[in-house]
């Protein structure tokens, strides 16, 4: 992810204080966050459903 | 002490201490007091506490005394003091979570779990230590300093609930609660060479506790000794209707299963984990190897089994605890940066950078990873794998703590939701804890216990104390 391209995400994420005061930060939150996605894979199964909700009750 | 046979009472365990009141062989009194001399001369070098509530709690010691000698028992824990990590409620005190933020913050009332412990006769004895709001890790730039490992005061006692085990360890206190989003009683317990449960998803309820990830949240017991942590469980378990994640029930008795035998016990060996995904110091190798051996000795069967890579179970925690997060601290990340440590500010702000779609699809990998542990399980009844990947690093090296922090083995249970809990296997040359990690099916902790308790029996790991004094 460049710089502009996390400027811009962090300004929309209403990140604007934390760019002016703490620019590297701001970057390596975003940098990590590239580098966690990289690492799944992505389920192929159109039907693939996401895990519910924890409640109370057998097998989770 | 009316009983010559009670010596250092600060190394007494929760079922010895119980024991000794209910059988007027000891004084609550006498216990704390020997454990607040402890803590004033200790704690100056680990810094487990941030608040010791010394004066409620001798009071709380002396109502015990007296109920103690009318024959009142509140009940299991009665007169037995405990800590609480400061992310959980306690009435009257600040729950500051170790943060700028909330150094304000004070609870109207007990968490659903501390509530559980005072009903079982413990006393709070005061908030312990952890990384800011539970993912900072170890800061020197918070209000508070962080906790110290007592088997050298140079090292990191693990976290976030690292008041807790340094604690716990040091013999401050016989047990204290932690919380595990991504290994955070487990990772203080390996560390600080303690037992360290993070229980099954909804087992105990989360209600009065800081949040950090409503899915991933675990509360755990934290003691020295496997039977301690069984008892602890037993008081803190059970349905909250107050709590949206809470079970619907407890299988309690776990102090039951701690006597039965491992023979024929199946065991998954998961050595990709330690081995291939992120090769282990040698001596941790070793030491996961001889616990291995040990079980097998004793009757259990093992086998190597194939789960997911350590790396995308990291990833899967990582996206849907950081998404959570944010949904918690966004606002206050927008408008008060500078009252964060620098540590949580980044593993917090990552938050903003992952999309809708990206925490969805990481929650439809979460299932079928869950899907893969059960099946390992259908034809085993625990797990055994690593916890740690290295020995505690040093406290004061930021390139240390950065490297070695994600080299655990913690996070695919918080994923799963499984019960996992994490001891010592040994220490290294260097003398720090060695740790192993046994993992079983939903609301079957009692084979957890079991098989940590056999480990423990053959071992002796629970005699072994840090040298601090």
């Amino acid at each position: 992810m460049d710089k502009q391209t996390i400027e811009l995400l962090a300004l929309r994420a209403g990140l604007a204080r934390a760019l002016a005061d703490f620019p590297d930060d701001v970057e390596a939150a975003a940098k990590q966050a590239v580098s966690v996605l990289e690492k799944i894979k992505q389920p192929t199964d159109p039907a693939a459903e996401p895990w519910p909700p924890m409640r109370a009750g057998d097998g989770l | 002490m009316r009983d010559g046979s009670l010596s250092e009472l600060h190394w007494l365990g929760v079922a010895e201490a119980a024991h000794a009141i209910a059988h007027d062989k000891l004084s609550p009194v006498e216990l704390l007091e020997a454990l607040l001399a402890r803590i004033d001369a200790l704690d100056p070098k680990l810094n487990a506490f941030i608040r010791l509530d010394r004066e409620p709690a001798l009071e709380a010691a002396r109502a015990a005394e007296s109920e103690a000698r009318a024959g009142r028992l509140r009940g299991p824990l009665h007169g037995v003091p405990v800590g609480i990590k400061d992310i959980i409620d306690v009435a009257g005190l600040p729950t500051t979570c170790h943060s700028k933020i909330l150094e304000d913050r004070r609870a109207k009332a007990d968490a659903h779990c501390v509530q559980k412990l005072r009903a079982a006769g413990a006393i709070v004895l005061g908030k312990l230590a952890t990384h800011e709001f539970a993912i900072g890790g170890p800061s020197f730039d918070l209000p508070w300093p962080p906790a110290r490992n007592p088997w050298n005061t140079d090292h990191h006692p693990g976290g976030s609930s690292s008041g807790s085990g340094a604690g716990v360890a040091a013999g401050l206190f016989p047990m204290a609660l932690g919380s595990d989003t991504g290994g955070s009683v487990r990772n203080p317990a390996s560390c600080c060479g303690i037992v360290g449960l993070k229980p099954t998803y909804g087992l105990v309820s989360r209600r009065g506790v800081f949040p950090l990830s409503f899915t991933l949240d675990h509360i755990g017991p934290m003691t020295r000794t496997v039977a301690d942590n069984a008892l602890m469980l037993e008081a803190i378990a059970g349905h909250d209707p107050l709590d949206p994640g809470s079970a619907a029930a407890s299988r309690g008795h776990y102090a039951a299963a701690l006597e039965r035998p491992v023979r024929d016990l199946r065991v998954g060996f998961v050595r990709h984990f330690h081995e291939v995904d992120m090769p282990a110091e040698p001596e941790v190798t070793a030491g996961l190897e001889h616990v291995m051996r040990t079980l097998q000795m004793e009757g259990a069967e093992v086998r190597d089994v194939q789960l997911p890579s350590l790396g995308e179970f990291g990833a899967v925690n990582r996206v849907i605890l950081q998404s959570e997060a944010w949904a918690i601290h966004g606002t206050w990340l927008r408008e008060r940066p500078g009252d964060y440590g620098r540590l949580a500010r980044r593993r917090l702000m990552s938050g903003a950078f992952y999309s809708a779609g990206d925490y969805v699809q990481a929650q439809r990998r979460r299932l079928q990873m869950i899907a893969e542990v059960e099946e390992a399980l259908r034809s085993h009844d625990v797990l055994l794998c690593a916890s740690s990947m290295d020995p505690a690093c040093r406290i004061d090296e930021p390139a240390d703590i950065e490297r070695t922090y994600p080299r655990q083995a913690r996070t695919p249970f918080n994923v799963t939701g499984h019960p996992a809990l994490a001891m010592m296997a040994g220490l290294s040359s260097a003398g720090l804890p060695l740790s192993v990690q046994f993992v079983g099916r939903y609301f079957d902790e009692a084979a957890l216990f079991q098989v940590a308790r056999a480990w423990e029996q053959a071992s002796g790991v629970d005699g072994k104390h840090p040298p601090i004094a």
